[in-house]
């Protein structure tokens, strides 16, 4: 692990960057810590005024301008470092959030298929974002409670009495001890909380999912006693957590209280025995009430400590993960691809298959060849097609472009080089031109607009109330299936790469658009390689190559008339296929 | 249709939507009150304490004669009054808590049993995400109502109430003043809530930009990486991030100077306490202690209030859960039981012969999907229904288990209209297997029996045992209580299928309609899943919905559908021999049935089945 990446190192980093903005915001802290203790003690010194009938109305103005002074400072600069705090922490969450992105985009796809998005987005939220508690939140704590602990302790050791203060404080001392151990048990109890919540959703979601099974075994009732189960388990860890917690809510105030029941009898006793002054007496209550608040303070900040501890080795780790699929040491520049392929694939297994997914594949396509490629259902094709951008990473030495083994070649060049329109017609948030020109940025309107002609969407568009700036996906229009495959094409042909690979997608597309389309690909592709992964064998009728897969092996190939000549598969499946579309159009 | 919108109640809405749920926290009134009673204990507890110190300061410590005895004497009865307020406090959180719990659980029942009662329209127009999130997220939101405001309102409230009270009670002229302090606190608060509601959602809202950008962006990583756009989306994402940080910011800024203005507010009120209390006491009006206790009071006057303009939000947003969860339970089931059915007695009885009168069927009005269809079919027979996607063959099973109702016709079963069966009944009689097998996050035992305590272990054997799946499940790592995963992801396909067809031996209905899945299968699994097949369809009316012509090719009767329309029936000889669409398709797949008798099945019915897939 390099240690530019790991993220301990980059919170050193950032902290010693910050060094000076830290150092004011933590000094204005702790510099309102002493000016705010001064408040019960000048409270003391008036009450002590009166007590003695010494007071006069001048003073009271007086003894009330300096309370407010004293308060209005101490509010003020304690606000200000604490803002600066929680802003630089917030720098920070963005630094890591930035940083964990970036590092994503280095994987491959092999590392998204063994994970869940949603797992990769609890770090990108949630570790962070303890992380960020600790930096901005839990550091304004922990100044606050140390220095005010440290300034209330020299107040009341200076001005009031040692004794006192000692004894009074002992109640209190187990608030932090009590914080630290007490917490883990809630925080644990509130996981528990959670996973039984996230059972009932987990159950409730397989139940409806289900929901034709379940109403046709007549088993509603087992559902909702099943259901009814989880819902009692939440019930009762529920009331385990509130349990616990209502302890931790009882104990601080109680603890407190006791302290200031001690402070009242003995600081009473004192004051009556005349040891202390009554202005004493008031002053140290007021102290008490001031400490309270940063003792059970520290105990958080130590718990959200643990936690964001406990985050960063996990982004340690997230961060850590080394991109499978790079340039090598000294990669080979392409900066002119004519589009000559050779596969010569002894076989190809999955880094987490248990056996081979392909095996003893070649074939050649020329610049400017057509490929088509077919067979049912997990028979490899899409991923063969996917060994050629290196989505996943075929063995050294087996698939080759203008005769350079692309694991030689720089990754940017050989994705320059091809265009890829996925089985889904994935797009993004965003609007038809914008996915459109997903490739270039820089496109015009008109180039948008001729390739959306070119796959048969301008029409489509035409319809869209704003037209090719029509925002798609969960905030705007929602494309139907063929729509998406044909945007998809239309984003793939505006590359205009040396290579282009259909992976199966014009299923969602009819009939007649299919042909318009593959009519249009002959024209526009005819100096330039395409592979087309297809169901429908009417869209690789006119391929100059035809690969029949089968169980990850080549089952036939040859043209169109060559395989129907074989009489084997290709064959049978065309002509069922022939009738079908004959009895559609009829 | 027009008649089911009439039966269905409006949802309500706003206040209402919350009032409907009322009646679900009946049976906990007494939790409720005494609550309420422990809430003024522990209130009490509170107000009391800067009281009694205020005695001890006034009579026992800095009065004209003091008492150390006295002195204790308050001591004591402070301590008692903390412990007091401590128990009740505590008390009456477990209280509220578990009526609170109680509530939201048979909110949840209730919704849950509504939902798997409705008909199958209601699960094809709302998202199977958005009902999870109603019994989910909603329920728990709602709770926030029983539970968050009403303590607010009650603690809060009569905190406040008896803060004024004591005040009063202590001095009226020096109380009315301290009063004041109310409306800013108030003001105050309202000024910045609405403020800080807005920050807080545009940080929200920013928030899930980010995280909706980036569930996208690692899902279609791949197409990144193809269209070596990375640089492309990392601005985007990184002025995404940057936009959420700076309303991170200001919502933060917002709320410490809200804080601090509150905190602020506290200092100017203490400093006018001592200003005109000091005069008070200098003028001999009140005595020190009471100078003191108004210092501790008006300190204690801001948690409560601060506290409750915060129940704004919460009142807000459980408003919003409640209208959803009123939006499902206000939808009457479409489909309903007669009022008397057939006696279970009768329905033990059937043979197992339907009859399908005149049937017209559409999901949207206009559309029929099904046009007048009549077949009948003998009990035990075997049947195949063929046609191309979207002929409407699994709509014409669909009302036979009546997931919905014909439009016009009626379906039979031994003679009697299936809408006279209680649903329940109906559902014992016809059993279904579809094409996807749904598994449960349970042990393989469960999955067959399908939770149901009422069949046996010895029954479930025996029925994995007739589809021929005893042998794969023994080969698990615990056999028949292998733990399974919701999705499956621990069995292939076949065996899964397997599976499913134990749970239908185990259930054992009269009639059977089978959606056959056309998922690929390896030679070996293939064979097991045929014999499987032929087990099932044993003993019973078995209607075969067929993707590949040789599993219904010795079936009693084929009928051929294609657009909604019946077009041809009879056996496969008679079929083939009247060379019409039947006839067709058999030529086309010639290679399966020349091959049939090669004694080479894995090929052929693979090859059959590309060819149905393709």
């Amino acid at each position: 692990m390099s240690p530019i990446e790991d993220p301990r190192f980059l919170l050193r980093q950032f902290l010693w960057n910050k060094r000076y903005a830290y150092a004011l915001s933590i000094l204005s802290i702790i510099a309102s810590e002493f000016v705010a203790v001064q408040f019960p003690n000048i409270l003391g010194q008036f009450t002590n005024l009166l007590d003695k009938g010494r007071m006069n109305s001048a003073l009271i103005v007086h003894y009330a301008l300096l309370l407010l002074i004293v308060g209005v400072v101490a509010v003020l600069l304690f606000g200000i470092g604490q803002f600066r705090n929680g802003q630089i922490g917030r720098r920070f969450e963005y630094d890591l959030r930035f940083r964990l992105f970036a590092h994503w985009e280095l994987l491959s796809t092999s590392y998204f298929r063994k994970r869940s998005i949603g797992d990769l987005l609890n770090h990108a939220m949630n570790d962070v974002r303890a992380v960020r508690e600790a930096l901005s939140g839990g550091m304004n704590i922990l100044t606050n409670a140390v220095f005010l602990l440290i300034a209330t302790l020299f107040m009341t050791f200076r001005t009031i009495s040692v004794e006192l203060t000692l004894v009074s404080m002992i109640p209190m001392l187990f608030v932090p001890v009590f914080i630290i151990r007490f917490g883990p048990r809630i925080r644990d109890a509130s996981r528990q909380v959670q996973e039984s919540l996230s059972d009932m959703a987990d159950l409730t979601e397989e139940s409806l999912a289900a929901v034709r099974l379940v109403k046709a075994t007549a088993n509603e009732r087992v559902e909702a006693r099943r259901f009814g189960e989880r819902v009692e388990e939440i019930v009762r860890r529920q009331m385990a957590m509130i349990g616990r917690s209502a302890v931790f809510q009882s104990f601080i105030p109680l603890m407190g209280s006791l302290s200031f029941a001690i402070a009242l009898s003995y600081g009473g006793y004192l004051t009556l025995k005349g040891t202390i002054n009554l202005g004493d007496f008031v002053a140290f209550t007021m102290y008490l009430g001031m400490i309270i608040t940063p003792l059970q303070q520290i105990g958080f900040v130590i718990n959200n400590y643990q936690r964001a501890s406990a985050s960063l080795t996990r982004l340690s780790i997230l961060l850590g993960e080394v991109p499978e699929i790079a340039d090598a040491p000294n990669a080979v520049s392409l900066p002119q691809v004519n589009g000559d392929l050779r596969v010569s694939l002894p076989a190809f297994q999955y880094p987490d298959g248990q056996h081979h997914a392909l095996e003893d594949i070649s074939f050649e396509a020329p610049a400017g060849a057509t490929i088509g490629i077919v067979g049912r259902t997990g028979s490899g094709k899409t991923t063969l097609v996917n060994l050629l951008p290196r989505i996943f990473e075929a063995p050294k030495g087996s698939v080759y472009l203008d005769g350079v083994d692309i694991r030689q070649l720089r990754l940017a060049d050989l994705r320059r080089a091809i265009a890829y329109v996925p089985q889904d017609g994935f797009l993004f948030s965003a609007t038809i031109a914008d996915n459109i020109a997903f490739s270039r940025a820089d496109a015009t309107d008109e180039e948008i607009m001729a390739a959306a002609q070119d796959a048969c969407l301008a029409e489509d568009i035409s319809r869209f109330t704003d037209g090719m700036h029509t925002q798609i996906g969960e905030r705007g229009v929602t494309l139907s299936g063929g729509q998406k495959q044909r945007a998809a094409i239309a984003r793939a042909l505006l590359k205009q790469a040396p290579v282009l690979i259909l992976d199966d997608s014009l299923s969602a597309v009819d009939m007649a658009t299919e042909k318009q389309i593959l009519g249009r690909l002959r024209e526009l592709r005819a100096q330039k390689t395409t592979i087309i992964v297809a169901h429908r064998l009417s869209a690789v009728r006119h391929a100059d190559l035809i690969l029949v897969l089968e169980d990850g092996r080549l089952a036939e190939r040859g043209t169109h008339e060559e395989l129907l000549a074989q009489a084997g598969l290709y064959a049978t499946t065309y002509q069922l296929q022939q009738t079908e579309s004959e009895e559609v159009s009829a | 249709m027009s008649q089911v919108q009439a039966k269905e109640q409006l949802p309500a809405t706003g206040m209402r939507s919350l009032t409907r749920l009322l009646p679900f926290a009946k049976p906990y009134w007494l939790q409720f009150t005494v609550v309420f009673i422990l809430v003024v204990i522990y209130n009490g507890s509170s107000v009391l304490q800067p009281y009694l110190v205020k005695v001890a300061i006034d009579s026992d410590i800095s009065g004209p004669h003091p008492n150390a005895h006295g002195l204790l004497w308050v001591s004591v009865i402070y301590i008692a009054a903390v412990v007091i307020g401590v128990v009740a406090n505590f008390s009456q959180i477990m209280m509220l808590q578990y009526a609170g719990q109680n509530v939201i659980k048979s909110i949840r029942l209730r919704l849950f049993e509504h939902i798997e009662k409705q008909s199958m329209s209601f699960f094809d127009r709302n998202a199977l995400g958005r009902l999870v999130t109603n019994v989910s997220s909603d329920t728990e939101t709602v709770s926030q109502f029983f539970t968050q405001f009403f303590l607010s309102l009650v603690r809060d409230g009569l905190s406040i109430l008896m803060i004024m009270f004591a005040m009063l009670e202590l001095n009226v002229r020096i109380g009315l003043y301290c009063l004041i302090v109310i409306p800013v606190i108030f003001a105050v608060s309202l000024l910045f809530r609405s403020r800080l509601k807005g920050a807080y959602q545009a940080t929200r809202t920013r928030l899930s930009n980010v995280v909706s950008f980036l569930a996208e962006n690692l899902a279609g990583m791949r197409l990144i990486q193809i269209f070596h756009q990375e640089n492309r989306q990392e601005r985007i994402y990184e002025a995404m991030i940057e936009s959420h940080r700076q309303a991170n910011v200001r919502e933060y800024g917002l709320s410490t100077l809200f804080n601090r203005t509150l905190e602020l507010l506290g200092k100017v009120a203490v400093s006018s306490v001592v200003w005109f209390g000091g005069g008070a006491v200098l003028h001999k009006v009140i005595l020190f202690g009471t100078l003191y206790a108004y210092i501790t009071y008006i300190q204690n006057f801001f948690a409560p209030i601060n506290s409750i303009t915060q129940q704004w939000n919460t009142l807000q947003s459980s408003m919003v859960a409640a209208e959803r969860i009123s939006r499902v339970l206000s939808q009457t089931p479409q489909i309903q039981d007669p009022a008397q059915p057939i006696t279970p007695v009768q329905v033990g009885q059937l043979r197992g012969g339907v009859v399908f009168d005149h049937v017209t069927f559409s999901y949207n009005p206009g559309a029929p999907v099904l046009r007048d269809i009549s077949f009948a079919i003998e009990p035990g027979a075997m049947i195949g229904f063929v046609g191309p996607t979207g002929a409407g063959k699994s709509s014409l099973m669909s009302l036979l288990t009546r997931f919905y109702e014909p439009e016009q016709g009626a379906i039979k079963i031994d003679g009697m209209d299936i809408s006279s069966f209680a649903q329940d009944d109906l559902h014992r009689v016809v059993g279904l297997l579809q094409q996807d097998v749904h598994l449960f996050t349970g042990t393989v035992l469960d999955n067959i029996r399908l939770f149901r305590e009422d069949v046996s272990e010895q029954a479930v054997v025996a029925a994995a045992q007739a589809v021929g799946a005893h042998d794969l499940i023994m080969r698990l790592p615990k056999g028949y209580h292998t733990l399974l995963l919701g999705k499956g992801a621990n069995l292939s396909m076949g065996e899964r299928q397997l599976l499913s067809f134990a749970r239908v031996v185990a259930q054992n209905p009269r009639i059977l309609i089978l959606d056959e899945a056309t998922a690929s299968l390896d030679s070996q699994t293939e064979e097991l899943v045929q014999r499987g097949l032929a087990a099932v369809s044993a003993n019973r009316t078995t209607i075969v919905i067929a993707h590949r012509l040789s599993t219904i090719r010795h079936a009693d009767q084929i009928y051929v559908l294609e657009r909604g329309a019946l077009k041809e029936h009879g056996t496969h000889e008679e079929l083939v021999a009247s060379g019409g669409l039947y006839a067709n398709l058999v030529a086309e797949s010639g290679v399966e049935t020349s091959r049939q008798t090669d004694g080479n099945p894995p090929v052929q019915s693979q090859s059959a089945h590309v060819a149905a897939r393709l």
